[in-house]
């Protein structure tokens, strides 16, 4: 298959990390607003043609998927003129800036009988898809309830409260957390289905340009409740998924290898805490251990997800088969997403 | 004369726009829309554009009649591709504008980062090979965004028959940046110096702000790339001792050979560490090069073109920036 991006930032240097290891993925073509920027990444990646011109490169190339991983205002018009071009589409979270646009573009897909996918990368980490084993085995029970928090410093030089160049994400409601968002809801949604209802709180603790940097969200969903944050203030870095089940309790640093697991034992009650205890001792010195030799191997890293997600997409898609991240979870996920975003102006 | 100054108010800008101002040149100064530039002191003559070239909508009026655009903005911090955007992306979007004026003067700041450290062998000057392809892919964030800024400047320059001055500084040191990365590698109290007796391209930030300004009203800088360093450089082990009287920080200075490190370096990667390039640079082996490789270093096309030498000696450098600390030397 031939891929092609649009888009040849730092979330596309990702992508192509993932795709030049894919068999039978071909990457015909980039292209990039800033020519520099396109021509580095052609001359980096072995990439035969770069273009500034989407529309051009769409023509000339005729990719058979494309990803658009431009800031997240742009990626309607791009997505359109992809599936109009007649290529699949695997679009970077968050998919269009509206659920409206979202509903358009699965539309046309849907008559040009095209793809359309999002790239919810932690759905797919190995320590999600592991707790997602231990809920479908029954070790962990039904489902009660899921936490995802994620921890994240936005105020460094460079970064989205970089007073000087405004973050082309702060156009999104919400602001910078907002690009942040489908990774909490596409987590919420992997665990308890879709929401039935949410509320959220979004609020702002420190001066800066950032419309928001704190959220905290409840969502009911089909399977069970949630509740979703995000906190640019606490410290330090981390995202974490916890998921309840009736029988027992996972725990993940999704940005680390650690993984844990409370679970009821046979045995008198007084011991479990202890053996618990024990267990997860023993899986966060692993861990510690994991997270800091996996910095001294190529490949992925925190990024396995992504990796997994993308070899499943091409592989369904050259098969013909249902996609890792079929349309419809694309939509339940927004739908979700849609239902937490501020409506109010903010602070 | 009047001069353009992107980076003003940075480490190199200052002392670029105080050179300028010295040698009777006007100077407008692009800043970024929060810098303070009260606390920098400059007189009233120095007048200020206020932009970031990541993002500015509208450049092409900073260069209302400029003579002259000395160009140093550059990220020095962030990961390759927020370096890249910056630097590179910057300089498209700044080159771009300035196509539109009658601007045609452009003296840039490059680096030695853009040499190719792994091939040179004996003295480094301006016919030694630029990190290229591969080679290039492989060095860090800053190395790659100077040698793709100085790529894009000189296809612009040929495109719209620019007269461009490439001055490419070695290790810039003042005040508050005594510490170089060419020093080793700081454990602690333990400075792990890689071959005490190698020579560091030095070059003091008034010396080679003195060289910017020239460069940029001299005709016969016009063409020309110059590598800019005060002279062969101090010896590591010696502009270490001296950084450490002068800051009165505490530290020992632990020596090891260069070749034992730099071997040591070579084999973990080519084993043990599986020629990952996501390691931090010192292991990876073209990076080391790139910090510590033992060469020499020569001033001579500045000296034959211009006639530059240096303004101050190493022993007034000290005093620049350390104070009178250093009595022995001042």
């Amino acid at each position: 298959m031939r891929a092609a991006l649009i888009g040849a930032g730092q979330i596309a240097r990702l992508h192509l990390n993932c795709l030049k290891t894919l068999p039978g993925v071909q990457i015909a073509a980039v292209c990039d607003l800033s020519p520099a920027v396109a021509e580095s990444v052609a001359e980096r990646y072995g990439i035969p043609a770069w273009f500034t011109d989407h529309l051009a490169m769409l023509r000339e190339v005729k990719p058979d998927v494309v990803h658009v991983t431009t800031p997240p205002t742009s990626h309607f018009r791009l997505a359109m003129d992809a599936l109009q071009a007649g290529a699949h589409v695997l679009v970077e979270k968050p998919a269009t800036a509206t659920l409206a646009e979202l509903e358009q573009l699965v539309r046309y897909a849907g008559e040009r009988q095209l793809s359309i996918t999002e790239d919810y990368n932690y759905v797919f980490n190995h320590a999600t898809r592991e707790i997602a084993r231990w809920v479908d085995t029954g070790r962990l029970g039904a489902v009660v309830h899921v936490e995802v928090m994620m921890v994240l410093n936005l105020f460094g030089p460079g970064g989205f409260a970089d007073p000087n160049a405004g973050h082309a994400a702060l156009r999104l409601a919400g602001g910078a957390l907002a690009d942040f968002l489908p990774h909490l809801t596409s987590l919420a949604h992997r665990f308890i289905g879709a929401h039935r209802r949410a509320h959220a709180i979004w609020t702002k603790r420190r001066a800066s340009i950032l419309p928001y940097d704190e959220l905290h969200a409840v969502v009911e969903g089909e399977r069970g409740t949630a509740t979703l944050g995000f906190s640019s203030t606490a410290q330090p870095d981390a995202l974490w998924l916890r998921v309840f089940g009736e029988c027992a309790q996972a725990s993940t640093n999704l940005w680390e290898t650690r993984l844990t697991l409370e679970r009821l034992r046979d045995g008198p009650k007084p011991l479990q805490p202890l053996l618990n205890g024990l267990e997860e001792g023993r899986a966060v010195r692993r861990a510690a251990i994991g997270t800091l030799m996996r910095k001294f191997k190529p490949g992925p890293g925190a990024y396995d997800g992504m990796w997994h997600l993308l070899g499943a997409t091409y592989d369904a898609l050259a098969r013909s088969t249902p996609l890792p991240v079929p349309v419809e979870q694309v939509l339940a996920v927004n739908r979700m997403t849609e239902a937490i975003k501020p409506v109010e102006a903010a602070p | 004369m009047k001069a353009l100054v992107t980076g003003a108010n940075g480490f190199l800008g200052q002392s670029v726009v105080a050179a300028l101002l010295a040698q009777g040149h006007s100077v407008r100064a692009f800043v970024r829309p929060t810098t303070d530039v009260q606390k920098i002191g400059w007189p009233d003559s120095v007048e200020i554009v206020r932009g970031d070239l990541r993002s500015a909508r509208e450049l092409a009026s900073a260069f209302a009649g400029v003579d002259v655009l000395v160009h140093l903005a550059a990220a020095v911090t962030g990961g390759d591709e927020a370096q890249f955007a910056s630097t590179v992306t910057g300089t498209e979007r700044l080159l771009t504008a300035m196509a539109e004026t009658a601007c045609r003067r452009i003296v840039l700041a490059s680096s030695f980062s853009v040499y190719d450290w792994s091939v040179i062998r004996g003295t480094l000057d301006e016919r030694s090979p630029l990190a290229t392809g591969a080679a290039l892919y492989r060095r860090d964030g800053y190395a790659i965004a100077k040698a793709w800024q100085e790529r894009i400047t000189r296809r612009f320059a040929a495109q719209h028959g620019w007269d461009l001055t490439v001055l490419r500084p070695g290790y810039i040191w003042g005040r508050d940046h005594g510490y170089l990365g060419g020093l080793g590698q700081r454990v602690g109290r333990l400075h792990i110096v890689v071959g005490p007796f190698s020579h560091l391209p030095l070059t003091h930030v008034d010396n080679c702000a003195d060289l910017f300004a020239r460069a940029a009203s001299d005709p016969r800088a016009v063409g020309q790339t110059i590598n800019v360093v005060d002279g062969p450089g101090e010896r590591i082990w010696g502009y270490l001792g001296d950084h450490l009287k002068g800051t009165g920080e505490r530290g020992t200075r632990v020596p090891v050979p260069y070749f034992v490190a730099f071997n040591i370096v070579r084999l973990a990667f080519a084993t043990i560490l599986k020629r990952n390039e996501k390691l931090p640079g010192l292991l990876i082996p073209c990076r080391f090069e790139a910090r510590m490789k033992p060469l020499r270093f020569t001033n001579h096309r500045a000296q034959e073109l211009l006639g530059w030498h240096p303004p101050y000696s190493y022993a007034e450098c000290l005093r620049r920036t350390y104070g009178s600390q250093l009595t022995e030397h001042g």
